[in-house]
């Protein structure tokens, strides 16, 4: 078992016909995910890497059973492409896309709780349940990263997930289910609200987070493990300690203003939790061996 | 991208939202015409975009013209890079309001800020007294409604015709804030005159840096940065801070970027600058080097781990902007991820030892930083 998704979840990848769609559904499809169709209006009939094609996902889904979609599609156009998987009936929507404007991520997140479904991204680089299935542009066949076992990982960080789940391994575990929940200042999905997921697998026996400075999403973590929605062991890693006050570094939700969204507030909620907070990525796997080898 | 006082209340008066009249100088030969239009007393508010003005002495009052004269000579002179000075009419004022929006990334909605007691202290307030705050949310798919503006003022206190301005303020800013796409709209203070008028004393106008492209009105200029080479970087889009420390960082992604520059503090190092050339600009490591070369430094830390950004495309860049710019510091390399066999074996052919792990390579360059190894 994994969360978000598994080997039976049927996947639609909208903007399959780009090269990068084109590029990493053939990925999907070769690590075993059901790739069940793709969309591109105008693009009706044509076959990506074996894939059929449709000008729209209602047209797609009347064809094939589908119960995720995957956008592969330019920022500025997101928004549309992802009201329209909703109106088809999709409630597990993922995009890789950066850049898409703050007002409409807004929009967007409101739009998929609205109707109990969960939008991941965007600025992320997708989910992996490993061994089972995966959604967007992550590297699968790196083997020193994504190995099969019981730890979940959550990441606001593309760059930092491969450094950072390499010391998972490296400590001697594996990935259940790795989710970049993205960069964005306002994700469709945030980090606390997985926890329930993450909390209800049985393949899942800790769960390791990798964030940053900024925005309030670890002391939100922080909460949910103080009101026993999560109870698993959870270690976090989290950059930006030292990052001056005022300076935007990196992404856009990565800026400490008024004193607040420092790494150093989060680590103490963290910890206050019952969490554990490596100061390094070489850490993350130390403390995993104290939550979970005797 | 922030814009400076002056630009945010062009926006608020285009959509209504009364202020000051003002005047923008570039430079000491347009005070006068200004000062005639304007008259006294008035404020000469340097254009910079950091906050805290009024407390780094950088907004003044003057009562005639010899001393706008002085004054704003001093302003232009100072070291905080002032190169406009929006000359306002001082109004009397009898109290100071606080209005925002900003968004609230949890509840997807934008969210009004307002306190009936504004200035520079509203953050101190914010801690001892957060009753006095109201926030009002606004689901943007459904608009503003009258109902979210009775629920700011009346929770703000206030009545009367004071009100009725507050009430057509907040619709103006709230156009404002969907017009711009900003992710910050802020007037702090809104005054009430002795007259009974209100207007905005100052102006933050943040726009959304995703939606920039969409905003014609905004470009970058020289105006925002302190430095050319910031200003060059900008246009490229790439990432870059400068700093004056020992370490330029070439990395790839915000995270790790971030996560490099934590390791070197953690090792006694310091930053001499901070570049990304991941994501997009995975082949820009040639101009990713000319713009690092422009600050001194003792040793160049280039740590990737990409899967798009792939190793053997940014271990070629690396190697032909070597070529290129000739650099006189050591490099240390620490490239992985996709085809990084190939980014090893070309750095290797290139000289350059491939280095695998991020803190041995940190380690490493603090060292050569401070004369330990070469």
């Amino acid at each position: 078992m994994s969360i978000f998704i598994d080997k039976n979840s049927r996947v639609l990848v909208q903007g399959i016909t780009g090269k990068e769609g084109a590029f990493w559904a053939k990925h999907m499809k070769d690590m075993g995910t059901q790739v069940v169709f793709g969309c591109t209006p105008g693009k009706e009939g044509q076959e990506v890497e074996g894939i059929p094609v449709y000008h729209s996902v209602r047209r797609g889904v009347a064809e094939h059973a589908a119960d995720t979609a995957m956008l592969f599609v330019p920022a500025r156009f997101a928004k549309d492409a992802i009201f329209e998987a909703l109106d088809a009936g999709i409630r597990k929507i993922c995009s890789v896309a950066d850049g898409i404007p703050l007002h409409e991520t807004i929009q967007i997140r409101k739009a998929a709780q609205s109707c109990g479904a969960m939008f991941v991204g965007g600025n992320t680089s997708g989910i992996i349940s490993v061994g089972e299935a995966m959604m967007g542009t992550i590297p699968y066949w790196i083997d020193r990263v994504y190995k099969k076992g019981h730890v979940g990982v959550m990441t606001r960080s593309g760059s930092l997930t491969n450094e950072v789940t390499a010391e998972v391994v490296r400590g001697g575990f594996g990935v259940s289910t790795l989710i970049g929940v993205g960069g964005d200042p306002v994700p469709g999905t945030r980090f606390a609200e997985f926890l329930p997921m993450y909390e209800a697998d049985p393949e899942t026996h800790a769960v390791v987070i990798i964030g940053e400075l900024g925005g309030t999403m670890e002391e939100e973590v922080a909460e949910a493990m103080q009101a026993k929605i999560f109870t698993k062991p959870l270690v976090a890693f989290m950059g930006g300690r030292t990052a001056p006050e005022g300076k935007r570094m990196g992404h856009a939700g990565a800026i400490v203003t008024g004193g607040r969204g420092t790494v150093q507030g989060k680590t103490a909620a963290l910890e206050k939790a019952g969490g554990k907070v490596a100061k390094r990525p070489s850490e993350v796997g130390r403390l995993l061996n104290e939550f979970l080898k005797p | 991208m922030k814009l400076f006082e002056y630009q945010a209340k062009e926006a608020f008066r285009e959509k209504g939202i009364p202020t000051p009249e003002g005047v923008l100088i570039r430079e000491m030969a347009e005070l006068d015409a200004a000062l005639d239009k304007v008259g006294f007393p008035c404020v000469l508010k340097s254009q910079v975009l950091q906050g805290g003005r009024g407390k780094a002495g950088l907004i003044k009052v003057v009562q005639d013209a010899a001393s706008a004269h002085s004054t704003a000579q001093t302003l232009f002179d100072s070291k905080h890079n002032v190169r406009m000075l929006l000359v306002e009419q001082a109004v009397d004022i009898d109290r100071e309001i606080y209005l925002s929006i900003t968004v609230d990334p949890v509840q997807a909605t934008a969210m009004f800020i307002g306190c009936a007691e504004g200035g520079m202290d509203i953050e101190q307030l914010a801690v001892t007294a957060p009753e006095k705050i109201i926030t009002v949310h606004v689901d943007l798919r459904e608009g503003l409604g009258t109902y979210h503006i009775n629920n700011l003022l009346y929770g703000m206190g206030l009545s009367g015709e004071i009100a009725k301005q507050v009430g057509a303020i907040a619709r103006n800013l709230y156009k404002t804030f969907r017009a711009y796409d900003a992710e910050l709209v802020e007037i702090n203070p809104l005054f009430v005159t002795k007259s009974g008028t209100v207007l905005a004393g100052d102006g933050k106008l943040n726009i959304d840096d995703n939606s920039v492209s969409r905003q014609p009105a905004y470009s970058l200029t020289r105006d925002y940065f302190d430095s050319d080479v910031e200003f060059a970087a900008a246009q490229e889009g790439i990432p870059y801070l400068q700093f004056s420390g020992d370490i330029a960082l070439m990395c790839a992604g915000a995270g790790l970027t971030t996560t490099v520059f934590d390791i070197i503090h953690d090792f006694k190092g310091t930053v001499a600058t901070y570049l990304e050339f991941g994501g997009a600009n995975y082949t820009k490591a040639v101009r990713t080097m000319e713009l690092c070369l422009q600050t001194p430094s003792k040793v160049i830390l280039v740590v990737t781990f990409g899967t798009i950004a792939r190793a053997d495309v940014m271990a070629h860049g690396l190697i032909e902007a070597i070529k290129i710019h000739k650099p006189s510091v050591p490099i240390v390399t620490c490239i992985r991820g996709t085809n990084e066999e190939e980014a090893f074996r070309a750095l290797r052919e290139a000289g350059l030892e491939p280095m695998t792990n991020t803190e041995e390579a940190v380690q490493r360059a603090v060292d050569i930083a401070a004369g330990r190894i070469k």
